[in-house]
C-alpha cells in the first residue's frame, strides 16, 4: 500500500508524546537489515520514563525485531538504544536489565513457579533469604500468592502468563518488553489481563514497549501508540490521534475500519466521488485526486428522506440496505449508494429500529468524520 | 457441552480401543514370543545343564557354570572390563553427539533435514566395514599415524589399535548416530525462547547452558545414554576386530565359550548376567526418567 503523508497532519496530529518529558528510552535510527531486505528501516522514537508504548502493526511490519532488537535477542545492523541515556545496542541481552514477557509464556518448565520468579534474582546475587520475600511479593503482585511450589504445566495459560509477568517484573528492570502477551489467551481473559497488565505498569511506573497486531490492545493500554508498516514507522501518537487524526491512508485503513473512497478535491472545504458533494476539511488542498475515508460507526443510518431536511450532520447520501451483518452490539450495513458501497455500524439498542436488506435509506455524517488524503490511489 | 462430548468420546473409544489393538498387537506378539522369548527361556534353561567335554549336554542340572563365572577372578574382571568400557564409552560419545544435536535441533528447517541424514548416514554402512576402516585408519602405518609422524609430533607409531583405545574409537564412531538420534528425539521441550527468557533474566550463556539448556535436554540424554551402554556392552565384532584378542569383554568371552570352548551352559550362564546387567540398566534408567516428569 502506498503511504500518502496528511497535509497539514503535523500541525495538530502529530504531537509526540516525547515533546513534554524527557525519554528515557530512545531508538535512534535502528536499523536491522538481513542481506538486502530491511526489516526495520532508520526508526527515531522516544518513549518517556513510565511510560506504555504500544508498538502496533500488521505481521512483517518489524514490530517484533525492533522489540527483539531492544532487548539484545538481535543484533542491530545500525543505529543506538539508549535507556536513560546509555546506548546498550551493542550490549548482550543478559547485560541489559530488561524484563521480557513471551506470547508463549516462556517458563522454565524444569523448574517451579518460585523457581522461575527467583531466577533472575539468583542471577544478579541477591541473598537467598531477600528473593523468598521478593518471590511472594511478586506473586501476590500478579494475584498468585502461594503458587511458588506449583509447576507451569499445572497452571492455566493466563496464571502462567502472569507468572511470566512477575518473572519479568521481579528483577526491576529498567524497560519491561511485552511481545503479544495477550494473543494465546482466550477472549474474555484477554480483557482481564488487559486491564490488569495496564494497573500493574502504571502501579510500578515502569517503562514499557508493547508489540500487538491487536488494535484494541494498542488503543486501550498504552500511553502512545506506534504503527508501523514495511519497516517504518507510520504513525507515532496518542491513541486518540492514532484514531481519530491518522497520519496517513494505511494508519486510517490499519486502525479501525474505515471506508476508504476514491474521490477528488474540489475546495479546501469540498470532496466530489460518486454523485455527490461534501463538506469536509481538506487541509489546505485545493484540487486533486484523494482517498476520503470515513468510520462506518459515523455514519448514521435513518430512514429515507428527502435531502433537503438535513441540517446537523450536513454531509448526507441516499442508498440501498445491500447486506445487514448483526454482531450483537452492533449491526453492520453494506449500503449501495449507486456509485459506491459504504459500510455502516449502528448500535443495537431494545427495540430500535433496524433496516433490512432492500429498505432505501439515508446516510449522513458530519464534516469532521471525513478523513481527506490527498493523492489518492492506494 | 462440549464437555460432554468429548467424554462420550472418550468413552466410546476406550470401548473400541482393545478389540483392534489386541488384532493388530497379534502378529507382533507371536513373533516375538517365537524368535525371542522362547530363546530367553531356552538359554536360561542351558545355563543351569552340566556338560562333558567336548561339549555334550549331560542333561544333569546344576548350578556350577554361575559358581564357576562368579568365583572366577578373570570373570568378574570381564564384568569390570565391560563395564568400564561400556561406560567410558556411553560418556565419550554423549560428548561428541550432544553439540552435533544441540546444532540440528537449532540449525533452521530447510538445512535440518539434510544435515539430519548426513548424521545418520553411517548407518547405511555396516559397522563391520567401518570397523575394518578403523584398522586401516589407525594402524602403524596408518592415516593417523602417517599424519602425525610426518608431521614430526611423534617419532614412532603410536598404538592405536589391538587395544582398548581402538575399540573405544571404534565403538565412539559406530555409537554415534544412535546417539544423536536419540538426544534429538529427547529434545522436545527445548525451546529457543526459554534461552533468550534466561537471558533477558541476567543469565550468560554458561549459566543458560548449565541451568535451562542441559536440565530439559535430559531426557533425550538418558535416552541415548540407556541405548548407547546396551549396544556397547553387547557389542562384539568391533572389541574383536579393533581389539586383537588384547581386548577381554563378557561379548567376546561368550564367542569363545559358545564357538570355541564348546562349553555352552558356560557360555549360556555368562549371557544371562549380561541380561542381568541390561535389566539393571534398564531400571536404573525408568527411575532417572521418572525424575524429569
Amino acid at each position: 500500500m502506498q503511504m500518502v503523508e496528511r497535509r497539514g497532519a503535523s500541525a495538530n496530529g502529530d504531537a509526540r508524546p516525547g515533546d513534554s518529558e524527557p525519554a528515557f528510552l530512545k531508538l535512534e535510527g535502528i536499523t536491522k537489515q538481513y542481506g538486502t531486505y530491511t526489516a526495520v528501516d532508520n526508526l527515531h522514537l522516544d518513549l518517556p520514563r513510565g511510560k506504555l508504548l504500544g508498538l502496533l502493526g500488521p505481521s512483517g511490519c518489524g514490530k517484533t525485531t525492533t522489540l527483539r532488537m531492544i532487548a539484545g535477542l538481535l543484533s542491530v545492523s545500525g543505529g543506538q538504544i539508549k535507556v536513560g541515556g546509555d546506548d546498550i545496542a551493542q550490549k548482550p541481552p543478559h547485560k541489559r536489565d530488561i524484563g521480557l514477557v513471551f506470547q508463549n509464556y516462556a517458563l522454565f518448565p524444569h523448574m517451579t513457579v518460585a523457581e522461575n520468579v527467583a531466577f533472575g534474582l539468583e542471577m544478579r546475587g541477591v541473598a537467598k533469604s531477600e528473593i523468598a520475600t521478593r518471590v511472594e511479593e511478586a506473586l501476590e503482585m500478579v494475584r498468585l500468592p502461594g503458587y511458588g511450589t506449583r509447576k507451569p504445566k499445572e497452571m492455566s495459560g493466563g496464571q502462567q502468563q502472569r507468572v511470566s509477568l512477575a518473572r519479568a517484573l521481579v528483577i526491576r528492570p529498567r524497560i519491561l518488553l511485552l511481545d503479544e502477551p495477550l494473543s494465546n489467551l482466550d477472549a474474555k481473559l484477554r480483557d482481564e489481563m488487559r486491564v490488569e497488565i495496564r494497573e500493574i505498569q502504571q502501579r510500578l511506573s515502569i517503562t514499557t514497549v508493547f508489540v500487538t497486531h491487536d488494535q484494541v490492545e494498542a488503543l486501550t493500554m498504552c500511553d502512545c501508540v506506534g504503527v508501523m508498516s514495511g519497516g517504518k514507522l507510520a504513525q507515532l501518537g496518542s491513541p486518540e490521534d492514532i484514531y481519530e487524526r491518522p497520519a496517513n491512508l494505511f494508519v486510517a485503513d490499519f486502525v479501525g475500519r474505515a471506508n476508504a473512497l476514491e474521490g477528488k478535491i474540489e475546495d479546501v472545504d469540498t470532496v466530489r466521488f460518486g454523485d455527490g458533494v461534501y463538506k469536509c476539511d481538506t487541509h489546505g488542498a485545493r484540487n486533486g485526486k484523494a482517498t476520503i475515508v470515513i468510520r462506518p460507526h459515523r455514519v448514521h443510518v435513518t430512514p429515507n428522506r428527502d435531502r433537503t431536511l438535513v441540517s446537523v450532520m450536513t454531509n448526507s447520501v441516499h442508498g440501498r440496505v445491500l447486506r445487514v451483518t448483526y454482531i450483537g452490539d452492533v449491526v453492520q450495513y453494506d449500503i449501495d449508494t449507486g456509485t459506491h458501497v459504504l459500510k455502516a455500524e449502528v448500535h443495537t439498542a431494545s427495540g430500535g429500529h433496524a433496516f433490512a436488506a432492500g429498505e432505501k435509506v439515508l446516510c449522513e455524517w458530519k464534516p469532521q468524520d471525513m478523513l481527506v488524503f490527498a493523492g489518492g490511489g492506494q | 457441552m462440549n464437555q460432554t462430548v468429548d467424554a462420550l468420546s472418550q468413552r466410546a473409544g476406550q470401548r473400541r480401543f482393545p478389540l483392534i489393538a489386541l488384532v493388530l498387537l497379534v502378529p507382533m506378539a507371536i513373533i516375538n514370543l517365537v524368535a525371542f522369548v522362547l530363546p530367553v527361556l531356552r538359554l536360561g534353561q542351558i545355563s543351569f545343564m552340566e556338560s562333558r567335554s567336548g561339549g555334550v549336554l549331560t542333561g544333569n542340572y546344576s548350578t556350577e557354570s554361575y559358581i564357576g563365572f562368579l568365583t572366577d577372578r578373570f570373570s568378574l574382571d570381564l564384568i569390570g572390563n565391560s563395564l568400564f568400557l561400556s561406560l567410558s564409552v556411553t560418556f565419550i560419545t554423549l560428548c561428541c553427539a550432544y553439540p552435533i544435536a544441540l546444532f540440528l535441533h537449532r540449525v533452521s528447517p530447510r538445512w535440518r533435514n539434510v544435515l539430519f541424514v548426513v548424521t545418520v548416514s553411517p548407518l547405511l554402512v555396516s559397522s563391520v566395514v567401518r570397523t575394518y576402516g578403523w584398522m586401516v585408519i589407525l594402524g602403524e602405518q596408518g592415516f593417523v599415524n602417517g599424519l602425525l609422524m610426518s608431521s614430526g609430533l611423534i617419532s614412532s607409531p603410536l598404538r592405536l589399535v589391538n587395544n582398548w583405545m581402538g575399540v573405544t574409537i571404534g565403538l565412539v564412531e559406530v555409537l554415534i548416530p544412535y546417539m544423536a538420534l536419540s538426544l534429538i528425539a529427547g529434545f522436545g521441550r527445548l525451546d529457543v525462547n526459554l534461552e533468550e527468557a534466561a537471558a533477558s533474566l541476567g543469565a550468560n550463556a554458561w549459566t543458560r547452558f548449565r541451568r535451562v539448556v542441559f536440565p530439559l535436554t535430559l531426557p533425550g540424554v538418558a535416552l541415548g545414554c540407556l541405548l548407547c551402554f546396551v549396544l556397547s556392552i553387547s557389542s562384539f565384532i568391533t572389541p574383536k576386530l579393533l581389539g586383537g584378542g588384547r581386548v577381554f569383554l563378557l561379548a567376546t568371552e561368550i564367542y569363545d565359550q559358545a564357538v570355541i570352548q564348546l562349553e555352552w551352559p558356560k557360555a549360556a550362564a555368562t549371557s544371562v548376567i549380561v541380561l542381568v546387567i541390561f535389566g539393571l540398566a534398564l531400571a536404573f534408567y525408568s527411575r532417572v526418567v521418572r525424575r524429569f516428569e
